[in-house]
């Protein structure tokens, strides 16, 4: 049977080989929907490897709160992403924060509030600029370094500003002298205490795009805009051992303190590298989905040209049951052959799609991501199509009537 | 002291109803016993070629009894009616039918892959069968680059590659100027001589002198059956076994029997030798 299968696979390359131009045109199909996959898969992986690897930076000591219980299905996703507004729901308050900084096991605990608004200074003015309220915790859990001036302290955490670099640029066109200047955010006037270094890092554990950011109190940025949503609290434990200990006093002084509302969600370690956003799940889903159905269309170019190759080999099907072929014989040929085809596609995809990444990578933060469960995912999926798609022109083949096919010829 | 290799009784095939109701065999009683060679002749429509192809297992009889070698064989599976055809038939066709994108050394070994040969085994009896036919200068000639005469006999060596006991001819020279012909119906011949049933339809009165019995076939019934040679005097075979899977060497095996007849496999054998050197 071994042998056999030998056979098979030699005969389906020489009938390959017969046909290059249509061969290479049917594995492009596949190749295509394979590339999108793998670029994708690429994608989604170099992103968590992203936030995993800024966790690291972090130290293993951080624990997050969010708001609502983890975002484990799809339809609590989708119902996030259709209500108006995304953190309208958040429940979780400035209290909240108090109380888990008065924790004995907690060293830091800040608040991440992201709002967009207008920025402006004697020069310039900026729409949509995200305003990060924290506290004066936050530079303790984020080593963010300055460039000039000072993060926020208690003492001048009212009416001040940390600016990030490209947006001190923006505004003021330097960053050297622009400490001690002052913005105006909705007619309120606040004065810059620092300036970030440029970081280059926009996808990070607080969504937050720091080299655009402004970074104020928490508390002004209530007074200023009327309402901010927590989108999430970093918490810093005291030692890294009993994370999943702290976690639970965490999780205990919440209940207590919100009256039993148990509508959030504690986590630390892997946990935290889920998506930050639920946006970005839903979107590379739909990504995989397009992916897959030009996966389905690259398989119905493999049933196409198989079905044409059964008919113009009419003659071969007949000699080969002639001298001695069964239909099974006949069959697992040409479902090798649609098999090769296929996983040709797969191969050629996996190539095409890495140089996309690739190429990607040289524009864009995101490094190519590999591993074996792509390589596995890619070599199922193309067998899986080979099948599903040969297996139909395979039994067309089989089911020849060997006198017929030689009619013809005789 | 010659056997029955196929008995066929009440054989009909129908094809359509009612109206259109015809029928290539009617009632047809055939008996065929190792050794002979067997010209069918008949207008066209007279159901040789249904014949043929029942014979060789590539179609069903609508009712009748097929015994090959004394199994019953109307009625076995697909699967396992491929692994007779495999095994013990021999196909040679009109158009002689080779696989146009297979070097013919290929075509040759196609029956051997369906028999489980190694790649090694299948090349090297193929290239003996090719020899015999002196085309070993040409085994990776691709079927299109050779005469119509010498296409029929890589057909001939495809159909002997195998060993098989029966030879089923389906107008083998019908698309042949005479003096392919003449090669053709020599190598058919020596063929014969060895021992093989040989089974050939033809519309050329002149190739019954290689027959040893000819049937003439009217209306899917036999019409006459004259034998010209007597069935104690068919030749009988000497079983040449090919070792499967390593090594592929044909050999000749002694079958034993009455001393007559070994000597005279030997005879044949030195003949065979000599015929190689040439």
């Amino acid at each position: 049977m071994a042998m056999l299968l030998r056979t098979h696979y030699k005969l389906a390359k020489t009938a390959i080989k017969e046909n290059r131009t249509r061969s290479f045109l049917t594995c492009l199909g596949i190749a295509i929907g394979v590339a999108s996959i793998i670029l994708i898969l690429s994608l989604m992986g170099s992103i968590s490897n992203l936030v995993r690897s800024e966790i690291g930076e972090l130290g293993s000591d951080l624990i997050v709160v969010r708001p609502s219980s983890t975002k484990d299905s799809l339809t609590n996703i989708v119902e996030e992403l259709t209500s108006a507004n995304s953190f309208q729901k958040s429940n979780l308050s400035i209290h909240d924060v108090e109380a888990i900084s008065a924790l004995e096991n907690v060293t830091a605990a800040s608040p991440i509030a992201v709002s967009t608004n207008t920025v402006s200074s004697e020069k310039n003015n900026f729409d949509s600029v995200p305003i990060l309220g924290t506290n004066t915790d936050f530079i303790k859990i984020e080593p963010l370094a300055l460039r000039f001036g000072a993060f926020l302290t208690d003492k001048n955490e009212e009416k001040s500003v940390v600016l990030g670099h490209t947006l001190s640029l923006a505004l003021f066109n330097t960053v050297n002298s622009t400490v001690g200047k002052t913005v105006t955010i909705m007619g309120e006037k606040f004065m810059v205490v620092g300036v970030l270094d440029e970081i280059d890092k926009s996808i990070n554990l607080d969504n937050v795009d720091f080299d655009n950011a402004l970074i104020m109190d928490i508390k002004s940025l209530d007074q200023v805009t009327g309402s901010t949503q927590i989108q999430q609290i970093n918490v810093k434990a005291k030692n890294t051992d009993s994370l999943a200990k702290i976690s639970e006093e965490i999780n205990a002084a919440l209940i207590n303190q919100k009256l039993g509302d148990k509508n959030f969600s504690v986590a630390y370690g892997d946990q935290i590298t889920h998506p930050a956003s639920s946006l970005f799940t839903v979107v590379s889903g739909m990504l995989t989905l397009v992916a897959g159905i030009s996966l389905v269309v690259g398989g119905i170019g493999v049933m196409n040209i198989m079905l044409v190759s059964v008919a113009e080999r009419n003659q071969e099907i007949g000699i080969r049951k002639a001298v001695g072929a069964s239909s099974r014989n006949i069959l697992m040929q040409f479902l090798f052959e649609a098999l090769i085809l296929s996983v040709l596609g797969g191969i050629f995809g996996l190539a095409l799609g890495y140089i996309l990444a690739f190429l990607l990578s040289i524009i864009t933060p995101f490094a190519p991501y590999i591993s074996w469960e792509i390589f596995a995912i890619t070599l199922l999926t193309t067998v899986a199509v080979g099948i599903i798609f040969g297996i139909y022109p395979a039994l067309k083949a089989a089911s020849k009537n060997p006198i017929d096919s030689l009619k013809h010829y005789r | 002291m010659s056997e029955n290799i196929i008995e066929l009784k009440g054989l009909t095939k129908r094809y359509g109803y009612g109206d259109t109701e015809s029928f290539a065999l009617k009632d047809f009683d055939l008996t065929i016993k190792r050794g002979e060679f067997i010209m069918v002749m008949g207008p066209s429509g007279c159901g040789k070629t249904t014949l043929l192809d029942i014979i060789g297992l590539l179609d069903r009889a609508t009712s009748g009894e097929y015994y090959l070698n004394g199994e019953d064989v109307a009625s076995i599976s697909a699967g396992r009616q491929a692994r007779l055809r495999a095994k013990k038939i021999g196909f040679v066709f009109q158009n002689f039918n080779l696989i146009e994108d297979l070097p013919i050394i290929e075509n040759v070994a196609l029956p051997l892959v369906y028999t489980g040969y190694s790649k090694t085994a299948r090349l090297k009896n193929a290239s003996n069968a090719l020899r015999r036919f002196h085309l070993n200068e040409r085994e990776y000639y691709l079927p299109y680059q050779l005469s119509g005469g010498q296409q029929q006999r890589v057909a001939i060596a495809r159909a002997i590659v195998g060993d098989p006991e029966i030879i089923l001819a389906d107008e083998p020279t019908g698309n042949l100027d005479s003096r392919a012909s003449h090669i053709v119906m020599e190598e058919l011949k020596n063929i014969h001589e060895e021992g093989n049933t040989i089974i050939m339809v033809t519309h050329n009165p002149a190739l019954t002198v290689y027959a040893t019995r000819v049937i003439n076939m009217l209306d899917g019934q036999i019409d006459t059956d004259v034998k010209t040679v007597s069935d104690a005097n068919l030749p009988q075979p000497i079983s040449v076994k090919i070792k499967k899977k390593g090594k592929a060497k044909p050999e000749f095996v002694e079958i034993p029997s009455d001393d007559q007849d070994q000597s005279d496999s030997q005879d044949r054998k030195k003949r065979k030798k000599t015929r190689r050197k040439h």
